[in-house]
């Protein structure tokens, strides 16, 4: 399925790039996630989510495949299986930014292949929960870029 | 027909005895299969393939081997040297495509669902709980999901054959000359939507062996048919197995089948030495008992200007799901022969394509192919009355065979043995107030109301009492069609009757016992009917296809025939009369003209046990046994009214009555017939309105729970209006069956009367099932389109 989201951060394009692309800073900010490692672009990592009354945790690998700096294009492909569960969660994340002065907005789209239980829950509950992550995502992200920006 | 006449008079037939199995089944005081504990009993999980379709590259179980509780895991390699194939009944071509199916997936998955390995546990919990250490490794391969993209060139395959099972056509009369010049052609694509069989009771089998002999016991409506394939294709010894059916909790053909968990629980029980369960959740079971309906039916009508029908061309494309179960291929074919329905014509021609996509299995579900064809020919109907202008029971009326016409044969080579449309029609008609309710539509037309009012008919006909075993064998079918039965008569006068009809909720237990209380003249209370045992019931044909009284009870009839002529040489000698003196009236041998001389049937039964003195050469029994095939299928039909209120603002319709007056010939219990009838409407107005069953393009379900799988409640539905008409059926007892008419007729009953409603804004079709978003996007695309408010 295909989601469409999008967040503004506090920072400049090109403040905002160096941030998106440093994965052990921005890791932290998504709800749930934790990694194991970085190695170059290949990155291992877990994410827990909660949809409705389950739970899942998947564990996986990302890499970008996709980073245009001039065109602001990012894009990221992951792909997981629940650690506990038969199911599989497979993404590719495209994000887009765009120069809003001070600000920047971030556009991310996402084309999201989840198969076992979750995805039985159907396309409207999927939104809501990703669409709620990508939120505290973008919360935490603009936090940690605030404070970090104004601790020098 | 003239057989009716001999049928005894009668104290039970027709009468609404409550139904003596109702108590243990409605307060669970009985043995369902999941109720059944055996000693060292072990649980059974399956690990099911979140895919619609991959490779499978690789499976472990070994770690699931070791979580607590667990006996053993087993993958599909595991079984492989045993678990064969799961039986198609019915190859309908020479060249039907069926491809192997094993219970457990071995190399590929081809819906989600599929059984990919199992855990035995000491308890279900556990065995669930260490189906999350299994580890199987998928290499996804792209989902086949809309059987009208599987046939388009480059789609990718399910199966390596491609994803046409089979092409099956029939034709009659001339269709050239029939469509040549016709003044009036109506072709329209209708949806028969998927839906998934809501049995109360889940599926649940225990399977136990003991030495060489393994029972079991199973939630199923095909105990004999189920012991005949796990001996035909599992290369178990008939002789030692044993299936029973106990207390079983509905079906609708969804238990007309021979499941991969009932294989793989036998099998799997043999390899751990102890008895095995398993029982699915109603979301497994959502997602992996089998299917029904899903097809595009292409209808094509012509007719002369005075509507009369010339020809009628139907090209069906009938999704068979990722595998051919035990008669999948065949349910269309059950339509075939029923499109044409009550109606007259000069040609028909019929083609079904069965598509593979990777979803569950399609196979029978309550009608089979007949409430298909029905919705077609009934919406296809209401659209030659609407070129016409005409009323739709004219146009009906124009076309049906009339009832001086019987015994008709159909453009199909069926023989309708009788039938009155006409007595039908104006009973349901006069019940419904049809007339009044016309004019107070054009009045609300009129005052341009929102609320609109429609008006749906159906007049349907259906075959059942399936089947003679001669038709069965013309069209491919892997087994007869008769059943049989069996008296005992116990020593005390009281009466054992075993029928090979296995009841699941039907009420056999009463029915049969009223026809064997007139036959025999004994007393209803001292029946007992046993069933659903292989080691009882040693031979049937189970419980399906509205054929248990129409069959089973024939049968039932037969086998007390042989116990009268037994008893009658008895009584004789007893009276020291002769045998061609006596009758047997109202459980008594008596010589005619002479009643005070006569020997009670309880009497003969007692003398018959001692055998002290009966005539020379004579064994000594009275019991009896009796198989029947029909001659022919019988020909229920019925006309139903729906008026409906439909909401155009919000797309909300309420069924405001419901009449439904059926000919289903004799009626051995009335509460029964009523059951049915009230059961069979639900399970239509579900389809038109609720039910379906809906995959995400990636070939997940997305209706695995009764939230998002709507079934109609009591809330929900109108109180329906009954009555019968009758007439004959070439049988006996002149029983016609009731099992399926409901659900044949109300579907297109209740879609034509939204349509009815709705057709003066432009609107002609709304695809099932039509929930209130479905109408109100109908009704908005037809103002956007400029149709009339």
């Amino acid at each position: 399925m295909e989601l469409e989201h999008s967040f503004t951060v506090p920072v400049s394009k090109e403040r905002a790039w160096d941030v998106l692309l440093d994965v052990e800073r921005v890791a932290p900010c998504m709800p749930g996630a934790t990694l194991d490692s970085v190695d170059g672009d290949a990155i291992t990592g877990k994410i827990k989510v909660k949809v409705g009354p389950i739970s899942m945790t998947y564990a996986g690998t990302a890499k970008f495949v996709e980073r245009d700096k001039n065109a602001g294009v990012v894009t990221l492909e992951a792909s997981g299986k629940e650690t506990r569960g038969s199911g599989t969660a497979s993404a590719s994340v495209r994000s887009v930014l765009e120069d809003r002065g001070t600000e920047t907005h971030v556009t991310v789209h996402t084309t999201l292949n989840v198969t076992g239980k979750p995805a039985q829950f159907g396309r409207g509950v999927m939104n809501e929960v990703s669409g709620k992550l990508i939120g505290i995502f973008a919360t935490n992200l603009a936090d940690m870029i605030t404070n970090s920006e104004g601790g020098g | 027909m003239t057989a009716t006449a001999e049928t005894p008079a009668t104290a039970e037939l027709g009468r609404a005895r409550r139904r003596k199995e109702d108590n243990r089944l409605i307060t669970g005081q009985t043995m369902w299969t999941d109720n059944i504990t055996l000693p060292g009993m072990l649980h059974m999980a399956f690990l099911r393939s979140p895919h619609a379709h991959a490779k499978i590259t690789s499976v472990d179980v070994s770690a699931a081997r070791t979580q607590p509780g667990v006996i053993a895991a087993f993958c599909g390699a595991d079984l492989a040297d045993e678990q064969g194939s799961l039986p198609c009944a019915w190859p309908v071509t020479e060249d039907i495509v069926i491809p192997a199916h094993p219970p457990m997936a071995t190399d590929e998955v081809r819906y989600v669902g599929e059984a990919v390995a199992a855990v035995v546990a000491r308890d279900k919990y556990a065995a669930a709980d260490a189906l999350a250490s299994i580890d199987v490794t998928y290499e996804p391969l792209p989902a086949v999901l809309d059987m009208r993209d599987a046939l388009k060139a480059g789609s990718p395959k399910v199966h390596e054959a491609g994803n046409k099972s089979y092409e099956w056509v029939f034709a009659n009369g001339d269709m050239d000359a029939a469509l040549h010049d016709a003044p009036i052609v109506i072709e329209r694509d209708y949806r028969q939507q998927r839906l998934i069989p809501c049995a109360m009771e889940p599926r649940s089998v225990v399977s136990a062996w003991v030495g060489d002999e393994v029972t079991l016991w199973s939630a199923t409506q095909i105990p004999h048919v189920l012991r005949f394939a796990i001996a035909a294709f599992f290369g178990i010894p008939e002789q030692n197995i044993r299936v029973i059916a106990p207390d079983v909790g509905g079906g609708f053909g969804s238990k007309l089948q021979v499941t991969a968990e009932e294989v793989l629980a036998v099998l799997i029980s043999r390899r751990v030495g102890r008895p095995v369960k398993w029982t699915e959740s109603r979301s497994e079971g959502n997602m992996t008992v089998h299917h029904g309906r899903d097809q595009w039916q292409r209808i094509k009508i012509a007719a002369d200007s005075d509507g009369r029908i010339r020809g009628l061309e139907v090209d069906l494309l009938a999704d068979m799901g990722a595998y051919l179960m035990l008669v999948t291929p065949g349910v269309p074919l059950l339509g075939a022969f029923m499109f044409p329905a009550i109606y007259k014509m000069d040609a028909y021609s019929f083609k079904c394509t069965g598509v593979f996509t990777t979803k569950m299995p399609t196979d029978a579900y309550r009608g089979a192919g007949r409430p298909e064809a029905t919705f077609a020919i009934e919406r296809i109907m209401d659209e030659l009355a609407a070129h016409l202008g005409v009323d739709p029971l004219e146009i009906r009326e124009r076309n049906w065979i009339k009832h001086e016409e019987f015994p008709y044969t159909s453009i199909c080579g069926l023989t309708y043995d009788s039938g009155n449309y006409e007595a039908a029609t104006a009973r349901a008609k006069e019940l419904l107030g049809y007339e009044n309710l016309r004019a107070e539509q054009e009045e609300r037309f009129a005052r341009a109301e929102s609320v609109r009012l429609g008006i749906g008919v159906s007049t349907y006909t259906e075959m059942c009492g399936l089947a003679p075993s001669r038709v069965l064998g013309s069209l491919s079918y892997g087994a007869g069609g008769w059943e049989h039965a069996s008296i005992r008569m116990l020593p005390t006068g009281k009466v054992e009757v075993v029928t090979g009809s296995s009841a699941h909720g039907q009420g056999h237990e009463t029915a049969w016992s009223q026809i064997v209380a007139d036959q025999l003249g004994v007393p209803f209370e001292d029946i007992r009917v046993l069933h659903g045992d292989t080691a009882i019931s040693h031979k049937g044909m189970d419980t399906y296809g509205s054929r248990s009284l129409a069959v089973g009870g024939m049968a039932v009839v037969g086998a007390c025939d042989k116990v009268i002529e037994k008893g009658k040489a008895v009584a004789a000698h007893m009276m020291e009369a002769s045998a061609d003196d006596l009758e047997f009236t109202g459980g008594r041998f008596q010589v005619r003209g002479d009643p005070e001389q006569g020997r009670s049937i309880q009497e003969v039964a007692l003398a018959t046990f001692a055998a002290h003195d009966l005539p020379a050469g004579m064994e000594p029994s009275l019991d009896s046994d009796a198989t029947y095939d029909p001659e022919n299928f019988s020909f229920p039909h019925g006309t139903h009214l729906c008026a409906v209120e439909v909401d155009t603002e919000t797309g909300m319709v309420k069924i405001r009555s419901y009449v439904a007056v059926d000919d289903i010939g004799k009626v051995v219990n009335p509460l029964i017939v009523d059951g049915q009838v009230h059961g069979g409407i639900a399970q239509g107005i579900g389809q038109a309105l609720y039910e379906e069953a809906v995959y995400d393009e990636a070939g997940n379900l997305l209706t695995t729970t009764l939230a998002d799988y709507l079934i109609p409640s009591a809330a929900d539905l109108p109180s329906y209006v009954t009555d019968r008409t009758e007439s004959p059926a070439d049988n006996r007892l002149g029983v016609k069956g009731v099992g399926e008419a409901g659900t044949i007729a109300s579907t297109p009953a209740v879609v034509n009367a939204i349509i009815d409603a709705l057709r003066p804004l432009g609107i002609n079709d709304i695809e099932m099932p039509c929930t209130p978003e479905r109408v109100w996007r109908a009704i908005e695309a037809a103002r956007a389109n400029g149709g009339a408010a």
